[in-house]
């Protein structure tokens, strides 16, 4: 029976700890699920198993695999077991491809013996991309893949070398129900053939999935762990039933609440027949939807069906292929904002906060002191405004970009995947604070998501695509 | 704790996409960049001060021919008497002026054609960058030269107009390329939401993102600049003598390498180091 054990693993950066672990031991036939939120530490505990850490860390402690033993602080002596003995399947699978080079070839590259002999390391590729359901595939370029396909080539890629320790970093972030579903599968099978599996999450759902056991991460130490069944139901550490509490599913808020909607209202938004394709690809057709002050609606479904482009019309920033869009006079003049999925990009990049918020300040005569106040209101640090975007977190900027949104007092904001990169304590915390804004202002809202979970728990009309026909629920 | 806890999330958001977005706010000066500036600021200086303090670069003394350097001369007495210091002094000034106004007019020019390029697209982009193209398909040095012919008097105006009209096209590309990418930006597209107009978009979107690049061509343009004047003076289609201009010094200086070979050494040091500076003033962490 093969057998991991750390012992002793710390990472320091100057005098603080990133990660303090004691003893952590892994058996073949049983998945290791480490959650936590963002920053706890899990990540830098992959790498610093890998011997892939920043240079700028100090690592210690000892790794025994088959009886072997590896110094952790030498990010050497692990090398020649990359591949063979230890894999990582990195996070944002699709940046780790080569985008220069087709699937197949880049499968095969990690094939052992791939130098001395092309032929049979390119069936290999192709065996093991068919047996992913790829199989169509070997031939695409990278960048036309969409993120769940994009992972598994990488978990080809990854574990084509047979290696036995699987280590998956962060592997859900941006992916829809459908494709968690195929991973788990994977994840599942890998372990079910004898390896030993250790994933990074925050996504709870994934953790359940795996079963095995679940290590809980806060502050760089474990504050609980056990078999997943355990954890995931009857947590005792005060931090992990928070964690389980941050599900959209066990929200409790008093916005929640349907908020009163007049049918006799003018429409905010009024929309048409809308239908739009991209080349040969239809995405959908017939959409017509009216938003009135104060609704609630979600646009759910897998990734790359058209969510975002369908909202991106219903804002008039993309032209319909047919249909009409009329917007009401009130959601003209900056009623109408938008959250990003990624905040860091939806800032100037290279100007302090608080001059990109003074632009907005100005430019709409808003009240003296707004900005504080809100910033209050959501639980921000005044001292953040003096930071670039780049140099605050993504739960944080989101927040800022929402204080942004609301000095405007829009009528309708629409939020594009806006959470979908946070941890669920993050999440739950972004979307509290966008919620009661909203609720307190009697704001729309248009919420585009994968997450049914918080497409249910945020929105009370739900637009679904990717089905025959978008349908009203 | 508190940098890990800030760093991490932001891994992926910002260390993959930007990772110069944080070094910019460190801006520190390498020790060979302050170098650099530091050897530019001495010969600017002397460009500046020397014509004002040194004698007429044109008095001729011919009882001094060939005098070689004391401490009242460094550098001595060219063939015709005339003090080489004074000259030098005369032509780096020419130089550094006739480089920067190049480049100023070329960076202004290509700057703004540019951004009017990438923000209207349409018939605008269509005829600006036709016009780029005429001008990339033809040698640089070629365009100079027709314009140098022109005006067969060798007058400055038309080393001017040639050197900015073929400089301005880099400008132009690169701006045009850069600022393609960040108009169609979300960050951009949160900013006209919000009603933030074109103001905005320039001084808080546009400029930040192009001023590195921009400070970088201008520094290689400079070098462009006070190479191509100097060739044009070396090879006599340039500025004509009586100036003193340093390829021409260079030019003089030949027929007496052995008896005075101070009269071509000083003006190819000045070349050197005004080359070797402009370049050591870049920006080694420039955003691609």
């Amino acid at each position: 029976m093969s057998q991991l054990k750390l012992h002793e693993l710390t990472v320091r950066h100057g005098d603080d700890a990133l990660v303090d672990v004691a003893d952590l031991s892994l058996e073949a036939g049983r998945a290791l699920t480490i959650v936590g939120e963002s920053g706890s530490g899990k990540s830098l505990l992959a790498h610093a198993l890998m011997g892939t850490i920043a240079a700028g860390l100090r690592v210690n402690g000892t790794m025994t695999l088959e009886g072997a033993h590896y110094d952790l602080a030498d990010r050497a002596n692990r090398k020649q077991l990359w591949g063979t003995e230890l894999a990582l399947l990195p996070q944002e699978p699709a940046l780790a491809l080569d985008p220069t080079m087709r699937v197949r070839g880049q499968v095969a590259e990690g094939s052992p013996g791939f130098r001395k002999d092309h032929a049979s390391a390119l069936r290999r590729a192709d065996d093991a991309l068919d047996h992913l359901g790829l199989g169509h595939a070997t031939g695409a370029w990278p960048h036309t893949l969409s993120g769940g396909m994009a992972q598994r080539v990488t978990y080809a890629a990854a574990t084509i070398g047979g290696a036995r320790v699987l280590i998956v970093d962060e592997p859900t972030k941006g992916l829809d129900s459908d494709a968690l579903d195929r991973l788990a599968d994977l994840l599942s099978e890998h372990v079910a053939g004898g390896g030993l599996l250790i994933t990074i999450t925050h996504d709870l759902r994934l953790a359940r999935r795996l079963g095995g056991d679940v290590l809980v991460m806060r502050d760089a130490t474990v504050v609980e762990q056990g078999p997943a069944d355990q954890v995931l139901t009857a947590p005792e550490h005060d931090y992990t039933r928070r964690l389980l509490a941050a599900e959209p599913s066990r929200w409790r808020y008093e916005w929640m609440a349907a908020p009163a909607s007049d049918p006799s209202a003018e429409p905010l938004v009024l929309a048409e027949g809308l239908a739009k394709s991209y080349g040969d690809t239809e995405l959908f057709r017939d959409v017509s939807l009216d938003i009135r002050p104060g609704e609630r609606w979600a646009l759910a479904g897998p990734s790359g069906v058209g969510k975002t482009t369908l909202g991106n019309i219903l804002l008039r920033l993309t032209q319909p292929d047919r249909g009409t869009v009329r917007h009401h006079a009130a959601v003209s003049n900056g009623k109408l904002q938008k959250l990003y999925q990624d905040p860091a990009l939806s800032f100037p990049a290279r100007v302090r906060l608080a001059d990109a918020m003074r632009d907005v300040v100005r430019g709409h005569q808003v009240p003296e002191g707004r900005v504080e106040s809100l910033m209050g209101t959501l639980g921000l640090p005044d001292d953040l405004l003096g930071r670039l975007p780049g140099q605050v977190s993504g739960g944080e900027l989101q927040r800022l970009a929402i204080v942004r949104a609301m000095l405007l007092e829009p009528a309708l904001v629409f939020a594009d995947e806006a959470t979908s990169r946070l941890d669920p304590l993050t999440q739950e915390r972004t979307m509290d604070c966008l919620m009661s804004e909203l609720s307190r202002t009697g704001c729309a809202l248009l919420l585009v998501t994968h997450d049914h979970e918080l497409a249910t728990a945020v929105a009370d009309r739900h637009v679904r695509l990717g089905e025959a026909a978008p349908s009203h629920v | 704790m508190r940098t890990a806890r800030r760093s991490e999330p932001s891994d992926v958001n910002t260390a993959l996409v930007r990772p110069d977005a944080i070094a910019e706010t460190s801006g520190r000066w390498s020790a060979s960049r302050v170098l650099a500036a530091s050897v530019l600021v001495v010969i600017a200086a002397f460009g500046i001060i020397g014509p004002l303090m040194l004698p007429d670069p044109a008095t001729q003394d011919l009882s001094r021919f060939l005098e070689p350097p004391t401490w009242a001369e460094p550098l001595g007495r060219d063939d015709y008497g005339r003090s080489v210091i004074a000259r030098l002094a005369h032509a780096t000034r020419l130089s550094l002026v006739l480089a920067a106004l190049c480049v100023g007019t070329a960076l202004v020019l290509g700057t703004a054609a540019g951004i009017a390029s990438a923000w209207f697209g349409g018939w605008v982009d269509a005829a600006l960058r036709g016009l780029s193209e005429v001008l990339v398909a033809l040698p640089a040095l070629l365009v100079v030269l027709l314009f140098a012919a022109l005006a067969a008097d060798g007058s400055l105006w038309t080393l001017y107009i040639g050197l900015a009209l073929v400089q301005w096209v880099e400008y132009f590309r690169v701006v045009r390329a850069r600022s393609g990418l960040v108009l169609g930006s979300p960050a951009v597209e949160a900013a006209s939401l919000l009603r933030l107009g074109p103001v905005h978009v320039l001084r808080r979107h546009l400029w930040p993102e192009l001023r590195p690049l921009v400070t970088t061509l201008a520094s290689l343009g400079m070098v462009t600049c006070i190479l191509a004047v100097s060739t044009l003076g070396f090879i006599k289609v340039g500025l004509k003598p009586p100036r003193a201009e340093l390829g021409l010094m260079v030019t003089e200086g030949f027929p007496f390498y052995d008896s005075a070979p101070w009269m071509s050494v000083a003006p190819v040091l000045v070349l050197f180091l005004l080359t070797a500076c402009f370049l050591g003033l870049r920006r080694t962490e420039v955003t691609t």
